[in-house]
C-alpha cells in the first residue's frame, strides 16, 4: 500500500508533537470551555425544570394523582382503595385527601384556604411537606384541633404575586385560629408552619382526618383526592396501567396531566434553550475556525511547498481536518471532566435559590451527545474553511506570499 | 557532435504579471532547449525575469502564451492535477530559502514526496540512501532548525532527489549561505550531474558559481541575450 495515506497523519501528529504546549493546552482549553459553554445552560435548564417538577410531585400530587370518578364528588372507602393501590407492583405509598372548603379567621383577618383533612401518617410518606416545618411540629394523626399552615396563609412577607388580602398576618405557632365551615366556626391551634416554596402547597393548610370526624360526623373514610408515589420515576404510564389493572376505578392522572402549568415553562425553557444553544455552537465554531485560521496564515508557505513537491491537497485538507478534530476530541473530553468534575459538584453543594424550588444541573444524555456530536462537526467544518481556502489559491501566492 | 536526447523544449513563452493596474512583463519571447545530462546555468541581474522563467518550468506557473513540451509533451495545457503528478514524479525544485517543513525531521522531509509513490518502509530506506549522498547520512533525525543552513539545503536538494527525477530545478541554492557552504552545496550538484547524469538548471547570482555549469543563458529585461 502507498504510504500516501498516512501523509496526514503524521504531518498533523508531528505537528502537535512539536507545536507549543501552551498553545496547544489553550486551544484545547478554549474548546472546553466552548463544550461547557454548549452544556451549561441545557443542564440548567433541564436542573431548574426538575426542580420544579419534583416540587410538584413532593409537595402535592405525588407521582399519580387519584380523583373520584366523573360524576361522583369523593372517593368513597377511600383505605380499602388506597390499601389496593399500595399493593400494587411499583408503588411505594398512597394517601388520601379530603378538601374542607372554609375560611380561615385569625385575629380580625379572613381569608378563604384550601384545608386538607389527611392522615399525617400516610401523608408522610408521599409528601414532603413533614420535612419542611419551618415553625413548631407535624401533626399527629390522634390530634383533633391542631392545624398545620402553609407559609403563605401566615406570613407577613409580600409573596412575589403581591400582598394576599387574605393572609392571616402574623398568626404564629400556638396561636388559635377559626375554621369557619358551614356556619359554624371550630376553633384549632396552629401546631406548625411549614414551608416548600412551591406555592401551591405553601398556600395549604392540613388537619387530621380525627378532627375532620368531630366537625363533620358524617364524614366516614371518604377523600377527593389520593397522592401516590412510584418507586421508578418516569414510571408513570406504567403503574398507572397497572392500577387499573388492579380495578382501581377513579380517576387516575400523572402528575403531568394533575399540573398542566409547568408544560408551559418547560417549552418556554425550550426556546431559550435552543437560542443560547445555538450561540453555544458558534462560539466553538469561531474558535475553532480562529486556531485553524491563525494556524494556516503562518504555515502559507509550507503549505505551498507541500503543494509544490506534488502533495495532493485533499491530503492537506486532511490534515487540518484531524487538527480540528484533535482539538475538538480533546476538548470535549476536557470539558466533561471539569464539568462532572467541578460544576456538577459545586452545584449540589450550592444549588441555584430559586423562588418555587432549587435548582442543581442536571444533565440529558440524549442532549449531551448530541451536543458533543455537534461540536466536533462544527469544529471539522470551521477547520476546513480556512484549508480549503489555502488549498484553492494560486500555488505562488501560496508559495510566496502575496494576498 | 554527440546526439544529445531533449528533455524540454522551450516555445516563445510570454509572462506577464498584473498587478491591478500594473502590468510588469517578466518573459518576453524565451525560447530554448534543455537535454539530458545538461548542467544548466541562468544567470542575469535582478528582477530580469530568471525565477519566473525557472517557475515555468518547474510547473509552478504557467506562461500567458507560448508552449513548453516536456519529452515532447505540451505541459501548460494540463490541468492542475496532472501537472501536480508531473512535479511529484519527475521534476525536483529547491527553493533558495530551503523550505522544509519545520516540524519533520531531516529524513521525514525527505520520504514525504516518496510517499506518494510508495510504501513508508522503502520510502524510509531510500530517503536515508539520497541522505547519504547528500553527505548527511549522521543528522537525519535532526529537524530543520537543528541544521545548519548549509544542511537544510541538502536536506532540500535529497527531497527533491528522492523520486529520481528527470531534471533538477534549483533557485539561487546558495544565496542564504555562506561561502563554504555553498561549495559544498554546489559539489554535490556537480557530483550529481557527473555521476548520475542528472540534468540540472540553476539560476546563480555569483560570477564564480557559473563555473560548475555545461551551459550558461543570461536573461535580460525578460529576454535571453
Ligand atoms: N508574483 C509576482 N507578482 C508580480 N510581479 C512579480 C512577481 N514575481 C516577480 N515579479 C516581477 O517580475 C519581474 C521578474 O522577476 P523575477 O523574480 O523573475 O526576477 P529574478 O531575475 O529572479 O530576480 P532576482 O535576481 O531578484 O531573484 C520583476 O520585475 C518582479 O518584480
Ligand atoms: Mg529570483
Amino acid at each position: 500500500m502507498k504510504a500516501e495515506y498516512k501523509i496526514p497523519f503524521i504531518l498533523s501528529w508531528k505537528h502537535l508533537l512539536r507545536s507549543n504546549k501552551w498553545t496547544l493546552s489553550l486551544i484545547i482549553f478554549f474548546m472546553s470551555i466552548a463544550f461547557i459553554n454548549m452544556i451549561f445552560v441545557p443542564s440548567l435548564f433541564n436542573g431548574i425544570v426538575d426542580g420544579f417538577n419534583k416540587q410538584i410531585i413532593t409537595t402535592t400530587t405525588g407521582n399519580i394523582l387519584i380523583t373520584p370518578r366523573d360524576g361522583k364528588d369523593f372517593i368513597s372507602d377511600s383505605s380499602e382503595t388506597i390499601n389496593r393501590i399500595e399493593s400494587t407492583d411499583g408503588v411505594t405509598a398512597a394517601s388520601a385527601q379530603m378538601l374542607v372548603p372554609g375560611t380561615l379567621k385569625f385575629d380580625g383577618k379572613k381569608g378563604s384556604w384550601s384545608i386538607y383533612a389527611i392522615n399525617p401518617d400516610q401523608e408522610k410518606k408521599v409528601t414532603t411537606v413533614s420535612e419542611k416545618i419551618i415553625d413548631g411540629e407535624y401533626l399527629d394523626p390522634s390530634d383533633e384541633t391542631g392545624i398545620l399552615l402553609g407559609n403563605d396563609i401566615t406570613s407577613t412577607e409580600t409573596t412575589n404575586e403581591g400582598d394576599n388580602p387574605f393572609s392571616l398576618k402574623g398568626a404564629s405557632v400556638g396561636d388559635t385560629v377559626a375554621v369557619i365551615f358551614g356556619n359554624t366556626e371550630y376553633e384549632f391551634t396552629i401546631r406548625g408552619i411549614f414551608k416548600t416554596k412551591f406555592n401551591t402547597a405553601d398556600q395549604r393548610g392540613f388537619i387530621t382526618q380525627e378532627a375532620l370526624k368531630k366537625m363533620n360526623p358524617g364524614y366516614v373514610d371518604e377523600a377527593t383526592s389520593i397522592s401516590v408515589t412510584i418507586n421508578l420515576e418516569g414510571d408513570e404510564e406504567n403503574v398507572m396501567q397497572s392500577l387499573k389493572d388492579r380495578g382501581v376505578r377513579e380517576n387516575i392522572y400523572s402528575w403531568q396531566q394533575a399540573s398542566s402549568l409547568m408544560s408551559s415553562v418547560s417549552d418556554s425553557f425550550l426556546s431559550i434553550n435552543v437560542i443560547l444553544s445555538i450561540f453555544g455552537v458558534l462560539i466553538a465554531a469561531i474558535t475553532v475556525f480562529i486556531v485553524i485560521y491563525i494556524d494556516i496564515s503562518s504555515r502559507r508557505q509550507e503549505i505551498g511547498i507541500l503543494r509544490a513537491i506534488g502533495i495532493r491537497p485533499y491530503l492537506i485538507r486532511a490534515m487540518y481536518i484531524i487538527l480540528s478534530a484533535v482539538y475538538s476530541v480533546a476538548g470535549v473530553l476536557l470539558g466533561t471532566v471539569l464539568f462532572f468534575a467541578i460544576i456538577v459538584p459545586y452545584f449540589n453543594a450550592h444549588p441555584f435559590v430559586l423562588p418555587i424550588a432549587d435548582a442543581k444541573l442536571l444533565v440529558n444524555p440524549g442532549d449531551f451527545i448530541a451536543r458533543l456530536e455537534t461540536l466536533i462537526w462544527v469544529a471539522i467544518a470551521a477547520g476546513l474553511v480556512p484549508a480549503v481556502t489555502i488549498t484553492r489559491t494560486k500555488l505562488l501566492d501560496a508559495i510566496w506570499g502575496s494576498k | 557532435m554527440q546526439q544529445q536526447e531533449t528533455i524540454i523544449q522551450v516555445n516563445k513563452i510570454f509572462k506577464t504579471y498584473r498587478l491591478g493596474e500594473v502590468h510588469v512583463p517578466a518573459l518576453k519571447n524565451v525560447s530554448l532547449t534543455i537535454h539530458k545530462g545538461d548542467f544548466l546555468i541562468i544567470t542575469g541581474r535582478n528582477g530580469s525575469g530568471k525565477s519566473t522563467l525557472l517557475r515555468q518550468l518547474g510547473l509552478l506557473d504557467k506562461p500567458d502564451s507560448g508552449e513548453i513540451l516536456l519529452k515532447n509533451k505540451d505541459v501548460t495545457k494540463m490541468p492542475e492535477r496532472e501537472r501536480a503528478s508531473i512535479r511529484l514524479k519527475r521534476l525536483g525544485y529547491i527553493f533558495q530559502e530551503y523550505a522544509l517543513i519545520a516540524e519533520l525531521s531531516a529524513v521525514e522531509n525527505v520520504m514525504l514526496p516518496a510517499m506518494m509513490l510508495e510504501s513508508s518502509a522503502s520510502c524510509r530506506k531510500r530517503a536515508i540512501e539520497v541522505l547519504k549522498k547528500v553527505g548527511l547520512e549522521y543528522k537525519i533525525k535532526n529537524l530543520p532548525r537543528q541544521l545548519s543552513g548549509g544542511e537544510q539545503q541538502k536536506v532540500a536538494i535529497a527531497r527533491a532527489l528522492i523520486n529520481h527525477p528527470e531534471v533538477i530545478f534549483a533557485d539561487e541554492p546558495t544565496a542564504n549561505l555562506d561561502s563554504i557552504a555553498a561549495k559544498d552545496v554546489l559539489k554535490v550538484f556537480k557530483r550529481l550531474n557527473e555521476h548520475d547524469q542528472s540534468t540540472i538548471v540553476m539560476i546563480t547570482h555569483e560570477e564564480e558559481e557559473t563555473a560548475y555549469g555545461h551551459r550558461i543563458i543570461k536573461l535580460a529585461d525578460g529576454s535571453l541575450v
